[in-house]
């Protein structure tokens, strides 16, 4: 049963499925800091207002991850802002992130060195992502 | 007269001590533009093909475009072009810096440089004319060295310098400017030693280039900071330098490894990295002539056995030879190597492929120890490289072999060597391994110096650094290990991006700005008022050209390959199990490109782009 995108039901889904990942763990292990995803408003495609999610990464582990408000997001070590459609079209695999993110797609406000040296626990959290059953909120489902 | 030019060209004969002036029409400049293009029109028009390319009868051409000294970002670029001896045929390397806004200055668009000094000489261009001096004193001596003692007379001057590499004919020398930029390929080095010309000096200070649009300028230029100061790219390369590269590329399959035998040495990039150089060595980061990026390294080690003082840095591609590929772990290493290369004046990725071709045959045995000197050259003794980067330079012992690049080396030494060379036509492939980007392998094969990244912008678009819809039908983002498309994605890519060579402007800036906006800049410089299908047009006309010269040159379509290598697949890494698809490739290429089956652009093609001179010579 797919879960709306963006809830905290739908976080909730995939922190657990970041968890069950058998790979994750030692990829991301040296990850440290919290990164929030900051989707712009796209009312055609029903996302009436920004939306904040926030997680938390630990050396390999998963701490908070919540939909928040823009304060907390604002907060964490990374943030990433992009339209609606961008962050789709990443979590479908038809755009990757960091090439997103170089064509300015996507913003990051953090240390873009330290995710350059970290590429692959990026890459592995976004696959994982692909993978939480989701109904998109412009999906005719 | 068209805005952004200098008006005259500056032609020195060096056998004669001599020297004069002349302009092209309008018409030339507007359908050549200026850079490497120009170069090549030049000589198809005025010298002949036949001479040897270390003859005094191969000119050296040093050439600008017409947005070179705007104080546009990213334009202060120049093109040196001759026919290379290192691979026979069309040479260009375009190089940064400090010295093409200044040769501007003087009152030059560019300098042919002709003949054969008897001795060593200094060939000085500033406001007060031209001087030809002797340069005894400066021979023999490295790059750094050269540019320090003419700069000590006066700091304002901006030098280009060849070390021992050049003076001893290595054909893969390289030239220096200022000691951090070089016009590293093809081996043009060699042809200014070859011409007894240790360096050229430049202090221009009182010809400024009319623009043709002010306004229009400087609506461009703001545009362009803006848009510098929003990209991402630009943040990346600021930080991390060219070598941001190499965490990535490991992860797509992008850096080679061990000659080109393995892939998915995660640690190994990791210690090379650009976020490490950062970390550990930068001190702090350098910008050519009004480029807000600042994307080059300035770094220092002092520790370890490699210690260097503060200076230039490694960009990602020496990274990559000195480190992936033979398995060098130590950046400190890639530094000092790095170091070694500039002084004596060697391109780094042709000096470091045939260290790795040698490492490679020595492993299975097929150059000894004793044949070696002594040394012992397994994979990731750095201490042996670097013995054999300065023997590389001086020719000396082992490094004879090798000082004429992997491919010279490998016909001398027989054996599996030649299937260990990745090369076309004769030129080393630089650090970005095809078979984790069909695209790339496909522009390999098809560059007019041999295999390439900076004749075509396809490295932004197929890695997805750049997206142009607006420029031609493309995708934001492209699978790399795929053949499907890329011949569209490569033909466009190339008549885009071959003009940052005739416009002269850096690849990064480009990447980092709208097409758009460089548009406006050109057209507000030159007053030619292109559109964007004017612009790919003359792209097309670039890259035609030059084929066409290598065509005269005997270049067909059994040179446009891929070497056995590259056909290979890998085992592990991001390109694992991947090759690209030749056939599929060239023949999509070949029918948009409107070349026949030798391999030649159609009658039609070079009548279309008003190359009716080089229709005659093709097919008389
Ligand atoms: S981006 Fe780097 S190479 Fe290009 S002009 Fe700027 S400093 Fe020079």
């Amino acid at each position: 049963m797919p879960i709306k995108a963006m809830t905290q039901e739908w976080m909730d889904a995939y922190k657990a499925a970041i968890q069950a990942d058998p790979e994750y763990k030692s990829i991301a292990k040296d990850w440290e800091g919290s990164v929030s995803l900051v989707v712009n408003p796209d009312p055609a495609k029903n996302v009436p207002e920004p939306i904040y999610l926030f997680m938390d990464y630990w050396h390999g582990d998963v701490g908070e991850f919540v939909v928040c408000d823009k304060e907390k997001a604002e907060s964490a070590k990374f943030v990433m802002t992009g339209d609606y459609a961008r962050w789709k079209q990443v979590a479908f695999k038809e755009l990757d992130a960091t090439k997103a993110l170089l064509q300015g797609k996507l913003k990051m406000r953090g240390d873009l060195p330290y995710v350059v040296r970290n590429i692959k626990t990026v890459n592995k959290v976004i696959d994982i992502l692909g993978k939480v059953d989701t109904l998109w909120p412009d999906d005719n489902k | 007269m068209a805005g952004g030019y200098a008006g005259k060209f500056l032609r020195v004969n060096l056998t004669e001590g001599s020297w004069g002036d002349f302009t092209l029409d309008d018409d030339t400049l507007k359908r050549f533009i200026g850079g490497s293009c120009l170069a090549a029109k030049l000589f198809l028009d005025r010298y002949s093909l036949d001479a040897d390319p270390l003859s005094p009868e191969n000119p050296l051409m040093i050439m600008t475009g017409p947005m070179v000294g705007s104080g546009f970002p990213g334009t202060s670029r120049f093109s040196v072009c001759a026919r290379s001896p290192q691979t026979g045929i069309w040479a260009e390397s375009a190089c940064g810096g400090t010295f093409g806004p200044d040769l501007k200055r003087t009152g030059y668009d560019g300098v042919v440089i002709e003949g054969r000094s008897q001795g060593p000489v200094t060939l000085t261009i500033d406001d007060s004319g031209v001087r030809i001096t002797d340069a005894s004193s400066l021979w023999g001596r490295d790059i750094y060295e050269v540019t320090d003692e003419i700069k000590a007379h006066d700091k304002s001057v901006k030098v280009l310098a060849i070390g021992p590499a050049g003076e001893n004919l290595a054909r893969i020398a390289a030239i220096g400017n200022d000691k951090g930029h070089f016009s590293g390929r093809a081996g043009l080095g060699a042809v200014m030693g070859s011409k007894n010309l240790k360096a050229v000096v430049v202090r221009g200070t009182s010809a400024k280039a009319a623009k043709a649009d002010d306004e229009g300028f400087k609506l461009a230029m703001k545009t362009a900071m803006q848009e510098i100061k929003d990209s991402a790219l630009a943040e990346g390369l600021h930080m991390m330098g060219s070598d941001a590269n190499m965490d990535l590329g490991m992860v797509t399959g992008d850096v080679p490894v061990k000659n080109w035998t393995s892939g998915g040495e995660f640690d190994l990039a990791s210690n090379l990295s650009g976020p490490t150089m950062r970390e550990k060595y930068l001190t702090k980061a350098h910008a050519c002539t009004n480029c807000p990026i600042a994307c080059k390294r300035v770094v220092k080690v002092d520790d370890g056995p490699y210690t260097t003082e503060e200076g230039p840095g490694p960009e990602y591609e020496t990274c990559a030879v000195f480190g992936t590929m033979m398995m060098n772990p130590d950046l400190t290493a890639v530094i000092k190597a790095n170091e070694f290369c500039n002084r004596y004046g060697m391109d780094t990725i042709s000096c470091g492929s045939a260290i790795a071709l040698a490492m490679e045959l020595y492993e299975k045995g097929e150059i000894t120890k004793d044949r070696l000197g002594g040394l012992d050259l397994s994979w990731g003794n750095m201490d042996a490289v670097l013995k054999l980067v300065r023997q590389i330079a001086y020719r000396e012992g082992f490094g004879d072999i090798l000082a004429d690049g992997a491919v010279h080396a490998a016909r001398r030494l027989g054996g599996s060597a030649m299937d260990a060379v990745v090369h076309v036509k004769g030129l080393e492939a630089p650090m970005h391994d095809p078979r984790g980007f069909h695209g790339m392998g496909l522009a390999y094969m098809m560059s007019n110096r041999g295999a390439c990244h900076l004749q075509h912008f396809v490295l932004a678009t197929e890695q997805g650094m750049a997206s142009w819809p607006q420029l031609f039908d493309m995708k934001d983002d492209y699978e790399g290990t795929t053949s499907e498309g890329k011949a569209w994605l490569v033909y466009n890519s190339e008549n885009y991006g071959i003009l940052a060579n005739s416009l002269s402007i850096c690849h990064y800036v480009a990447y980092a700005i709208r097409p758009e906006t460089l548009r406006d800049a050109f057209n507000a410089i030159t007053g030619f008022g292109f559109d964007f299908a004017d612009l790919l047009s003359t792209g097309m006309r670039d890259w035609t050209l030059k084929r066409g010269f290598n065509n005269l040159l005997g270049i067909s379509k059994k040179d446009d390959i891929l070497p056995k290598r590259i056909m290979t697949a890998l085992e592990e890494g991001g390109a694992a199990g991947s090759v690209p698809d030749m056939d599929l490739l060239l023949r999509e290429y070949y029918a948009l490109r409107g070349l026949d089956e030798r391999g030649f652009p159609k009658e039609e093609v070079l009548l279309k782009l008003g190359l009716n001179e080089l229709k005659e010579r093709l097919y008389r």
